[in-house]
This record gives C-alpha cells, sequence and structure tokens, in this order.
C-alpha cells in the first residue's frame, strides 16, 4: 500500500532533478558513475546512471521518451522502470521533484 | 591478498581546538615527536589530497581539533574539489564568520556536520568548556544562508542523554536534514572519563525509544542517526568496513592511520608518515595498514565465526585497550573470552546509585609550533 502510494507522487509531469548537496560523476578508478553525498557514497547502476544523467530540467515523461527511442525500447515497459529507480531515488533524498 | 582502493579520507588538519569536551577523540598524549613536529603546510595537505584521489578517494573530511583553526581550510577545500573529492566539514562552527563562510561555499564546500554539546546553553558550555553554544547557533545560520546541507552532530553520554527529544527539536529549529545522536565512543579522551560519561542501562533503552519513535515522526524531513554505546551491545561494531578497506585518516603532522584512534590506543604499531613515503605505498605495502587486513590475523573465536566477514572482529583499539593486545577479539562480543571486562565496566555503573561526576576536559596541545 505505502508502495502504491509513493508510486502516485511521482507524477508524468514533475521534474527530477538531483538533491541539494547530492554530486552525480564518475569514478575514475571503476569508470563507473556514482553519486556523492553527505553520508556516503552510492555505485550506480546502468539503468540508474541512464536516468540521472537526464534529469536536467525535463520531466518524467520526457526521461522515459528519450529512453525508449535511445534503447529502441516500449516506452510503456521502460516506465516502470524509471518510476521504480526514481521512487528509490527519492525515498533515499537523492533526489527530488520539482 | 588483493588490496581494496579507499573511499574516504579523514583529514585531521590541527588538533588545535577552542573548545575542551571531555570525550575528544583526539589523543590525551602526544607522541613526543608528534607534540614537537610542525603541521603539514597548505603545500603538503594539497599532494596528500592529490595522492588519496589518484588512489581512488571519493570524499573527504576536514576534521581536527578545530578545521576552522587553519586560515588555509577554504584553499584545502578548493584543492580538494579540484581532485574531484566531496568535501565534508566537520567543525564546532566557533570561528566562522561571514567572510569564512562565504570563501568556504565560494570553494566548493559541499556539506556541513556542526557539532552540539546540548540544546541548553549552560550545559552545552559546561561540557565545551567555553562560551560556545550561541556562536554554534550563529554558525548554523550561516551555513544555512549559504545553502549547504547542515547535519547536526551531537555526542551523548550520561549528562546529556535525558534531553535527546529537545536536542531533536533544536535540530528541526534549525532546519538541518540530519541529526547524529552518537554515543561518546571510549577512545582518547572519552576513555579517560569513561566513569563520567557512560550512560546507564535505564537511560540508553529510554533513549532508543526516543530516537526511534522521532525517527518514524520526522521520516522524509530530518535523518535521524542514533548510534547506541557499543558496551550495551552483544556483538561488536563492524569497525571501519574492516581495517584497511575504505578508510584512511592523516593527522596534523602526516601520520597515516587506518584509524584515527590507533596511534594512541595500539602503541606498536609504527604508523607511516606522508613526509618520508607516497600515500600509495602506505595504503597498499605498510604494516601498519597490511597487519589487520582481511580475516588470516583473527585469532579464535572469530577466525570460525560465520560473522567474520560482517563485523570483522570488531573494534583493534577496543581490542588494545582492554586486553593489551589489539589482535584479540573485540570484548563487547559476547563471545570474547575477555567480555568480563566490559561486564565489569557496566556492573560498577548500574549497580550503584552513586556516579562518578568529575571528568578532565582536554587539553590542547603546548608544544605543537603553528605552521600558518
Amino acid at each position: 500500500m505505502q508502495f502504491i502510494m509513493r508510486m502516485l507522487e511521482i507524477a508524468d509531469a514533475a521534474k527530477p532533478r538531483l538533491a541539494r548537496g547530492v554530486r552525480l560523476q564518475i569514478d575514475s578508478t571503476t569508470g563507473k558513475s556514482v553519486l556523492l553525498f553527505a553520508e556516503g557514497i552510492l555505485e550506480l547502476n546502468e539503468t540508474a546512471q541512464e536516468i540521472l544523467t537526464r534529469c536536467d530540467g525535463r520531466t518524467v515523461s520526457e526521461i522515459v521518451l528519450a529512453l525508449a527511442e535511445e534503447y529502441d525500447a516500449d516506452p510503456m515497459a521502460l516506465a516502470a522502470d524509471v518510476r521504480e529507480t526514481l521512487i528509490d531515488l527519492q525515498r533515499r533524498k537523492l533526489i527530488e521533484l520539482a | 591478498m588483493t588490496v581494496p582502493r579507499p573511499y574516504a579520507l579523514l583529514a585531521e588538519l590541527t588538533y588545535r581546538c577552542p573548545l575542551h569536551c571531555p570525550y575528544c577523540s583526539n589523543p590525551v598524549v602526544l607522541k613526543s615527536a608528534t607534540a614537537v613536529t610542525a603541521e603539514l603546510t597548505t603545500d603538503e595537505w594539497r599532494r596528500v589530497i592529490r595522492e588519496a584521489a589518484a588512489l581512488g578517494v571519493l570524499q573527504i573530511g576536514f576534521s581536527g581539533g578545530e578545521p576552522l583553526a587553519r586560515r588555509d581550510l577554504a584553499d584545502l577545500v578548493h584543492a580538494a574539489r579540484e581532485a574531484n573529492l566531496y568535501t565534508n566539514l566537520i567543525t564546532s562552527g566557533i570561528g566562522l564568520d561571514d567572510d569564512r563562510m562565504r570563501a568556504l561555499r565560494d570553494a566548493g564546500l559541499d556539506s556541513v556536520q556542526l557539532s552540539f554539546q546540548s540544546d541548553d546553553t549552560d550545559l552545552a558550555d559546561e561540557i565545551a568548556g567555553a562560551r560556545a553554544h550561541e556562536r554554534k547557533l550563529n554558525a548554523a545560520a550561516k551555513i544555512r544562508a549559504a545553502g549547504i546541507p547542515l547535519s547536526l552532530n551531537f555526542v551523548i553520554h550520561r549528562r546529556n542523554i535525558d534531553r535527546l527529544p529537545q536536542m531533536i527539536g533544536l535540530a528541526e529549529m534549525l532546519r538541518a536534514e540530519r541529526v547524529e545522536l552518537a554515543n561518546a565512543q571510549f577512545y582518547g579522551w572519552a576513555f579517560l572519563n569513561r566513569a563520567a560519561l557512560l550512560p546507564t542501562r535505564e537511560q540508553v533503552v529510554s533513549a532508543r525509544e526516543i530516537a526511534t519513535t522521532a525517527k518514524a515522526r520526522l521520516a522524509g524531513k530530518i535523518d535521524i542517526f542514533y548510534v547506541l554505546p557499543d558496551y550495551y551491545e552483544s556483538r561488536p561494531k563492524p569497525c571501519l568496513n574492516g581495517w584497511g578497506q575504505r578508510y584512511l585518516t592523516v593527522n596534523p603532522v602526516g601520520d597515516v592511520l587506518p584509524c584515527p584512534t590507533a596511534s594512541s590506543a595500539i602503541p606498536d604499531l609504527h604508523f607511516e608518515n606522508v613526509r618520508a613515503r607516497a600515500l600509495d605505498w602506505i595504503w597498499r605495502e605498510s604494516e601498519s595498514f597490511n597487519r589487520f587486513r582481511g580475516t588470516e590475523w583473527m585469532p579464535e573465536p572469530c577466525q570460525s565465526c560465520p560473522q567474520k566477514e560482517i563485523d570483522f572482529g570488531g573494534c583493534r583499539c577496543q581490542a588494545a585497550l582492554f586486553t593489551g593486545n589489539a589482535a584479540n577479539t573485540d570484548p563487547v562480543c559476547t563471545l570474547s573470552p575477555n567480555r568480563a571486562g566490559v561486564d565489569a565496566v557496566l556492573g560498577d555503573l548500574n549497580s550503584s546509585s552513586d556516579h562518578a561526576c568529575d571528568w578532565t576536559c582536554r587539553m590542547n596541545p603546548m608544544k605543537l609550533p603553528v605552521s600558518q
């Protein structure tokens, strides 16, 4: 129930962005993307990395469409993954929804 | 053994501090060589920062003593940002005026952890041994105004643990993102003052409830991070996530430590200095970083324990302080043959209502020449 309610919080028109004090950068040791924040470091999987590099003022719908185009995938199928990742990052206070 | 890469560097810029907290983790007695050697210079710190980044470090914490006592703090923050590090300032806030706040923000400071002794001015100032509380409130306002994420760090002990609700209230009032309520860890000055600092079992139980309730109430608003005094635990903390695995500390004179309290708690270990050796060599090759790396060094009951990759045998410094041998199992573990030592400390405290309350305030190093 909690999960469904949280899902509803992310509207298609929401514009996700990194929370204050959070940085996205490449870890030069591994070549992978990481989020750096006051309490720690989060190594990103490929999905999270592809989403976060597009959190530049675009809406959730626009991010889904961009990824669908890039990977030649079904936007409806991608949307669930994108939302799940954004929900997880929001719960960790690493992104905000403008 | 494959040597992992480090993630975080704790840069202890100076042992100088305007406060005199009785639980300070700085060494009580500075080794004679340490006491007469000057602090690292700005250029030496810049080199340490570059070497740490090359080794894989992603985060740096500027600490001390009081790091604002170094006039070159903003320059070092800038150097760390140039090396792509995430920069944390761990401070009492004393000395943070508008000019320095602006310089730190312009240098790219990412986050501040501001220490508080209590929510109550008189008690806070008594613990700090200085008129500090009002100045900390001012510092918090400046950090907020600069738009930098703020964490309030309270060290919890017998004298302030009953004020947990009010301390959480202060964090709400100051609009902190995070509040750390960490019981004093008994090393350095805190080990010396343990009899006056260790909370009673009753206090610990009540505090845990208060922290859990507040955590739920403030979820999504303020992160509450509560740390129990480990003497009341039955399994040891996974200290440092293992020796020489993720963290390294460079102290004010350039000694490189696997853990900030190791130099005083483990006197038989020789620590290398950045003035004589490259950081990369110290991390990979030195005896001090390799002595307790991995699991091969472990004695029983750790060696055959299914928890050995989870808690790594606990804390080497605690083992050394209780048993005289840093290679022993952390005596907090109820499987340790030395657990009786911890139980004796708890028994003395909880069986009597007549508690020691005198403590020795931290003193500043007198002989340390200042390079700035």
